[in-house]
């Protein structure tokens, strides 16, 4: 096996912030995330001589995690994921105060999504992949990344009851919140 | 096991995070900037990604770096 390059290392090193987001994203737990993460490093440096220099490492890694991710989820048998209540203790979520959500209330409303539109709704919407990266990270169409990041937006807003911002805009929104606040 | 899809292999940095970005700058975009749900999901992650790494990850690093066979490191 050829020797791992300081570059890779170096690059590896990197990664581990965003790999850390997302382990956390999809575990929702900070001990289990830094595990899967730590799982992660050593595939990846196992398997290096599989990742092609000038593709996405990023991508590559995002892979390896989440199918680690999975392949934990299967071994274990799906374990709630909220075995300790934390989570649903925080979940009750009022009216968002001044025309901003409480970042602990949009927390709650993620956890209650299902894994494959959280992960989905991650990489589209906070991790800056493509629809087609992120098809490939998941290893499915492109269009069911979509429908399911359609479906995880869709879910958010009834669970932070925020109205439709497709209809009326961020504008009409805000003046909404606010004029609730305010009556 | 572990299988990493050969498509990803596809992938080049021009595709990376630039282009997504880009696309999502422009009005429309359901998770962008105008979007609830988008500033708190981006606010959410940066949040997560901004938090300090702990010297466990440098240390396995290094570790592996160490068990590895000698040979000529490039």
């Amino acid at each position: 096996m050829a020797a791992v390059s300081q570059g890779f290392k170096t690059d590896l090193l990197g990664s581990i912030p965003s790999l850390r987001a997302f382990a956390v994203s999809l575990t929702q737990n900070a001990d289990k995330a830094d595990d899967l993460v730590q799982e992660t490093l050593v595939k990846a440096w196992d398997k290096h001589e599989s990742f092609q220099p000038g593709t996405n490492l990023k991508a590559w890694l995002f892979t390896i995690l989440r199918n680690e991710f999975y392949s934990q989820m299967r071994k274990r048998g799906r374990e709630v994921q909220d075995s300790d209540g934390i989570m649903t203790a925080r979940l009750a979520v009022h009216p968002a105060q001044h025309g901003q959500l409480d970042l602990k209330d949009f927390r709650g409303a993620l956890e209650q999504l299902p894994e494959d539109q959280r992960e989905a709704i991650i990489l589209i919407g906070a991790s800056g992949f493509s629809y087609e990266e992120a098809a490939e990270i998941c290893g499915c169409a492109v269009g069911t990344i979509k429908s399911r990041v359609s479906r995880a937006r869709t879910r958010l807003q009834e669970i932070l009851k925020i109205s439709g911002e497709d209809e009326y805009g961020p504008d009409a929104i805000s003046a909404q919140v606010t004029g609730s606040n305010a009556a | 096991m572990l299988e990493i899809k050969g498509d990803m292999k596809d992938m080049t940095k021009d595709t990376m995070a630039g282009a997504a970005d880009r696309r999502r700058a422009a009005s429309g975009d359901p998770l962008g900037p105008n979007s609830e749900i988008g500033r708190k999901l981006k606010q959410y992650y940066d949040e997560l990604v901004s938090d300090n790494v702990p010297d466990r990850f440098a240390q396995l690093l290094s570790q592996l770096e160490q068990a590895e066979p000698a040979q000529k490191k490039d």
